[in-house]
């Protein structure tokens, strides 16, 4: 998977700038994601590109429970978040419909990645390679079952053994 | 021969109040693989379930308990006149769309013209809905209110919501047990309430000091609490990290809940199987544990834009040097929560000056916030240059204060009184900040835009809040006179 990064530099993200409240009343995912993260930058919408990375510090998405955070960020063409570390709803919330995948990394990752960096995520080497600066991260495996609800396409998709 | 399974060698040890209940809730449990736990009680509000329902249609399920699912309306609705129609066409659908899911599914509903009406986490308890031992689950992380009665109860999000009412069941991680323990006794009870626990308690631990973990709040600071006092406090576990807190019942949580609308039949018999059973072992662990000791904590301010970002009200605002005690990125935080607060730090608390005053929400809008609140402003008048109103956090609220003439000494002091509803705690309905204002605010969160784009929030006590609107700035409630 390879895309470039948009870097926020910052701990606590939470789900109210991800998509601030008043938006959560839009039921159509696409004019959603038109709002996503406009509570921190206002320019993001016109700034991301489909298959784009977020990376930021730790406890993104710390706050509500709104479910229209990994999917306003999805639709927006954000296909993993990578961070030191997950509210666990939120982290719960982007594995269970499969929207984007969170990624942790570790601070030797979050220093050296920067703002428009190319990379590639490898999720079954758990290694990221960075093509813009010739450096490769590991990530956190995921858990076997998060990995598996994953493969599947989210919760519902996905059977028990 | 010694087998060399460790867990078949392992001593039985004691176990904790939450892995009680999570024991006699599992319905399947693997090893290293998340356990599928039985839901007691599902409750629903109109922004995080439209999709879930949308997503039960398209795959012909049916609701599979609906008799354990219970509705209302709180976070779209309007907190003026109900007889008038709703302006905001979102709102309307979203509020429209709840009714017709409930009537297509055969859920029970308390809409917006309901006496049993109001914020999701203040009705239940109300009405007897949360009870001791039980799973609560709701599309909101403010679920965690009802741990107060010593049940597990935690927020999800929506394609949990649709799984948990396809199928009562979740499919949970068994989360670490965080034994919080709060030591001492208040001096005034009336100016340092349960808000300056919870608030000082996230302050030490941080917003991720949770994280993964349930809390059980133990200690005497706890049990002397009443039992909105202890929702106020499990209300922002959350804030803290964790998904879920909880008390541990003792005779106020059985009191309060004889005698409610939908309090069981079996009352009594449940009362002493949970008396029994609903308690923390001695020789049981935590995996984690952090104690705070109340004699001595002041009434509690926040200042920056995460509810950690707090202080005293004798104090000044924090140097983001002082504040991030060299981590860098608490510094850069500290650095823009100042900038988008418009604060400088050294700034005394008691200077900030306030333009709203926010008493409502999840975390303070039950009767005995606005009791406390109205002593502080009986006879006195909101500050000309401040705009102050009063949520109740249920219509059940609102009319016990009415009848107590509570209502009345707001209104004299200038207060807006108004119907019950989440209101200004989140940006989604009519009553939000403007771009710049600051706002003293007894609800949870101080995010960026929370309560209104470019809004600034003070988390504060209704105490506080209320003697802010008279003064039109912070004061320390501790030099009042309350009784």
């Amino acid at each position: 998977m390879k895309g470039n990064v948009i870097k926020y530099q910052r701990d606590n993200i939470d789900t109210d700038v991800i998509i601030p409240g008043q938006y959560l009343k839009i039921h159509d995912y696409s004019e959603l994601a038109t709002h996503a993260m406009e509570g921190l930058d206002p320019n993001f919408h016109s700034k991301v590109k489909e298959g784009d990375f977020i990376l930021s510090g730790k406890n993104f998405g710390c706050g509500s429970s709104r479910e229209h955070a990994p999917i306003a960020l999805s639709h927006s063409g954000i296909k993993a978040v990578l961070a030191l570390s997950f509210a666990r709803i939120f982290y719960r919330n982007a594995v269970d419909g499969a929207f984007l995948l969170p990624i942790e990394i570790d601070e030797f990752a979050y220093e050296h990645i920067s703002e428009g960096d190319e990379i590639n995520i490898d999720i079954t080497s758990n290694e990221i390679k960075n093509i813009t600066k010739n450096q490769t991260y590991k990530m956190k495996p995921f858990s076997e079952i998060i990995g598996k609800i994953i493969e599947a396409g989210g919760l519902f998709k996905y059977k028990p053994d | 021969m010694v087998s060399s399974n460790t867990n078949q060698i392992r001593i039985k040890m004691g176990k904790t109040l939450f892995e009680k209940i999570w024991d006699a809730h599992v319905v399947v449990n693997k090893e290293n693989s998340p356990s599928l736990i039985y839901v007691d009680r599902h409750l629903v509000h109109e922004v995080t379930s439209p999709q879930a329902f949308d997503g039960l249609r398209m795959n012909h399920r049916s609701v599979r308990r609906p008799d354990l699912t219970i509705a209302t309306m709180d976070h779209n609705v309007p907190t003026n006149d109900r007889s008038l129609p709703i302006l905001d066409q979102t709102s309307a659908i979203q509020i429209q769309t709840l009714e017709k899911n409930c009537k297509d599914f055969g859920i029970q509903l308390f809409d917006i013209n309901s006496p049993n009406q109001g914020i999701v986490h203040v009705i239940g308890p109300q009405l007897g809905i949360t009870l001791p031992g039980s799973t609560i689950v709701c599309g909101d992380s403010h679920t965690s209110t009802h741990g107060a009665f010593g049940a597990l109860a935690f927020g999800i999000g929506t394609s949990d919501v649709e799984h948990v009412l396809a199928s009562q069941t979740i499919w949970l991680e068994k989360p670490r047990s965080f034994e919080i323990r709060v030591e001492g006794k208040r001096k005034n009870p009336h100016a340092v309430t349960a808000k300056d626990i919870i608030l000082s308690i996230i302050k030490n631990i941080g917003t991720a000091g949770g994280t993964g973990t349930i809390i059980e709040y133990t200690g005497e600071g706890i049990s002397d609490l009443s039992m909105e006092e202890r929702m106020t406090i499990c209300n922002m576990s959350i804030e803290g990290g964790a998904r879920a807190g909880l008390v541990a019942p003792d005779e106020k949580t059985f009191d309060y809940l004889r005698n409610r609308k939908y309090t069981p039949k079996n009352y009594e018999s449940l009362v002493t199987y949970w008396k029994e059973n609903l308690k923390t072992d001695i020789d049981a662990k935590f995996s984690k544990s952090f104690t705070l000791n109340i004699d001595n904590i002041a009434p509690q301010v926040s200042w920056g834009t995460n509810p950690g970002m707090t202080c005293d009200v004798t104090e000044s605002i924090p140097t983001p040097e002082d504040y991030s005690k060299g981590d860098q990125n608490q510094k850069k935080a500290a650095e823009k929560a100042l900038e988008y607060m418009d604060l400088k730090s050294g700034t005394p608390i008691t200077e900030i000056k306030i333009d709203r005053v926010f008493i409502g929400s999840c975390t303070n809008a039950r009767l005995d916030d606005l009791i406390e609140a109205s002593k502080v402003i009986k006879g006195q008048k909101v500050s000309q240059n401040v705009r102050a109103m009063v949520v109740p956090g249920s219509q059940m609220v609102k009319k016990q204060a009415e009848e107590m003439g509570i209502d009345k000494i707001f209104t004299d002091a200038k207060f807006e009184w108004r119907e019950a509803g989440c209101s200004m705690c989140l940006g989604m309905n009519p009553d939000i900040l403007s771009p710049g204002e600051r706002c003293a605010s007894t609800s949870n969160r101080n995010f960026e835009g929370r309560q209104g784009v470019g809004g600034r929030t003070h988390l504060v006590s209704p105490v506080m809040a209320a003697a802010a609107a008279v003064e039109g700035h912070f004061v320390d409630v501790r030099e009042l006179d309350l009784k």
